[in-house]
């Protein structure tokens, strides 16, 4: 039942599965000026296979985000390579396989809900008629369960909302993978809670992929099938860990002991990871 | 669901119509009528020459007496305010857009806007009166180089404070630069820019004033220059009573047009 994996620091997978949707071999991004070179990551490899659910674990400036930046063709890395089903991250962005949803929202506020769930679909295809967008915007928001709120604009809409919206709007690409930077990360603990639910219940639904970035264990547990834990200075995957707690997780989860144990085992794997590790 | 809908949060309830803008009117007019009434009260006690400040009852007079010249004076300021505010908008915003969209020509442009900005713009009006002469052109353009920087500051700050991860989701779709521009810069820019717009409005009134003491023949400057000469203060007043009413009337012009551009901009309330 327990099958936990935990590789040395900079270890690479004996092999990659024909089944990952991602994968990143020896994946390094430098940053800044030539005098100021940085080593934000060093030497990613990182597969996720297609349906998963994975999250990055890791202390503040570990680059994670950055990580999920690389993913999404938003950062060209230095070294290594990228494949998102088997293409580059920029050509799987252009056959919008990528949806984006980061902690801020960034609803337009002069639009209602159902145009912006549809907005990033009406720049990525241009052929789509506003109706047709509409009805598209309106059908992802009540995956989301905000059928209701199509016409609210932002500024009447809770945090909470906000963010279903932005997730609406990623999913109306119908993305292979969904790349998350702590979305729930400004929200208060009930409303964490209930959209980590929608989430699950969303990625159970539709079997995206999830690439799932936070700060907070007790989420990556309860949401993830896979948890990475990265290590600072410079930023790399320095252990992982799996989760075989069954689904479907509702929030009874975290009274399981297993999920205690999963818990208590992470934080000491975040404790780890904290201490900065030149050498491999 | 544990959240709920939040409606109309930037926008608090008055408390109700006519009786609160009665309340947060009334401390206004109360201290205008008593500066009225002391000003009457001291040029009669002190038996102040008229020339040299004139009662509020003589202005009033002068205001009746004279209205037919005032009137049409006011009609022709209005005019080159609204013309020369039109134009400052327009160019404003065109100089806006280059500087943000063409980044080399944004790159020579916006040094050079902000130079001229420290040109001091009023010493420009006699060189405006000796290239286009006396008419209406060259007020516009002393309005134009007075009001089109509040504009293009404003909108350009609002253009470049799009959020990053949303220009990031933007790029995700394969957006163009001009999709950006147009569909979320400009856009994100209108609250930004109304307040410069606004601020446009008032200097416009500025514009117009310095254009027609520069030199004309017409308009509530050239009014209040020619009154001066005669020693005919009360018109001055009168006259000067005016330009602040032009002032006022556009000032509110450009705040209904904010409501009708940004409806969804968070309001600043006076309450």
């Amino acid at each position: 039942m327990q099958v936990e994996t935990i590789r040395p620091a900079g270890g690479r997978p004996a092999h990659i599965r024909h089944d990952d949707l991602i994968s990143t071999k020896g994946v390094s991004v430098i940053m800044g000026t030539d005098q100021n070179r940085q080593l934000i990551l060093r030497d990613i490899d990182l597969s996720v296979p297609k349906g998963s659910f994975v999250s990055l674990i890791g202390p503040s400036g570990c680059g994670k985000s950055t990580l999920l930046k690389v993913l999404a063709g938003l950062v060209v890395p230095s070294n290594g390579s990228v494949s998102i089903a088997g293409v580059s991250p920029g050509e799987a962005a252009r056959k919008r396989m990528i949806g984006l949803v980061f902690q801020d929202a960034n609803l337009l506020p002069w639009k209602n809900a159902v145009d912006n769930a549809s907005m990033l679909l009406g720049i990525a295809d241009k052929s789509m008629s506003r109706s047709a967008l509409r009805a598209r915007g309106q059908e992802m928001l009540e995956l989301v369960g905000l059928g209701d709120a199509a016409h609210k604009r932002p500024n009447e809409l809770s945090g909470g909302m906000r963010q279903r919206v932005a997730i609406a709007r990623a999913l109306a690409l119908d993305p292979a993978v969904l790349l998350m930077d702590e979305p729930f990360g400004a929200l208060d603990a009930i409303t964490r809670d209930s959209m980590g639910q929608s989430l699950l219940e969303i990625w159970q639904r539709t079997g995206k992929t999830i690439v799932f970035v936070t700060h907070s264990i007790d989420e990556a547990i309860q949401l993830s099938r896979q948890v990475h834990v990265l290590g600072i200075n410079p930023g790399r995957i320095t252990q992982s860990l799996d989760i075989p707690l069954p689904y479907p997780r509702d929030a009874s989860v975290t009274e399981v002991p297993e999920f205690v144990r999963l818990v208590l085992q992470l934080r000491t794997m975040l404790r780890s990871s904290h201490q900065p590790g030149g050498a491999t | 669901m544990s959240e709920q809908p939040l409606t109309n949060l930037s926008q608090p309830e008055p408390v109700s119509g006519w009786n609160a803008a009665i309340s947060s009117w009334l401390p206004a007019v109360i201290l205008l009528l008593v500066t009225i009434m002391l000003w009457e009260a001291a040029v009669r006690i002190f038996s102040i020459s008229s020339f040299i400040v004139p009662a509020p009852s003589e202005i009033a007079k002068s205001l009746v007496a004279q209205r037919g010249t005032l009137m049409q004076a006011t009609v022709v300021t209005a005019g080159e305010i609204l013309f020369g505010f039109l134009v400052s908008v327009v160019v404003g915003i065109a100089l806006a857009l280059v500087i943000v969209r063409f980044d080399w020509l944004g790159r020579a442009l916006y040094p050079l806007v902000v130079l001229f900005q420290n040109v001091p713009k009023v010493a420009l009006a006699p060189i405006f009166i000796l290239w286009f002469g006396y008419g209406l052109a060259p007020k516009i353009g002393l309005i134009l180089v007075i009001a089109f920087f509040p504009v293009t500051l404003s909108m350009l700050a609002g253009m470049q404070s799009v959020d990053r991860s949303l220009l990031s989701l933007m790029n995700s779709v394969g957006a163009s630069p001009t999709q950006i521009l147009f569909r979320i810069r400009v856009p994100h820019s209108l609250p930004s820019l109304m307040a410069g717009t606004k601020i446009a409005a008032t200097l416009s009134v500025i514009g117009a004033i310095v254009g027609e003491f520069a030199g004309a023949s017409d308009g509530l400057g050239y009014v209040i220059q020619f009154a001066s000469t005669q020693l005919d203060t009360a018109l001055v007043f009168a006259a000067l009573l005016l330009v602040s009413v032009l002032g006022i009337a556009f000032y509110y012009a450009a705040e209904i047009l904010e409501r009708f551009v940004v409806p969804w901009a968070p309001k600043f309330s006076r309450a």
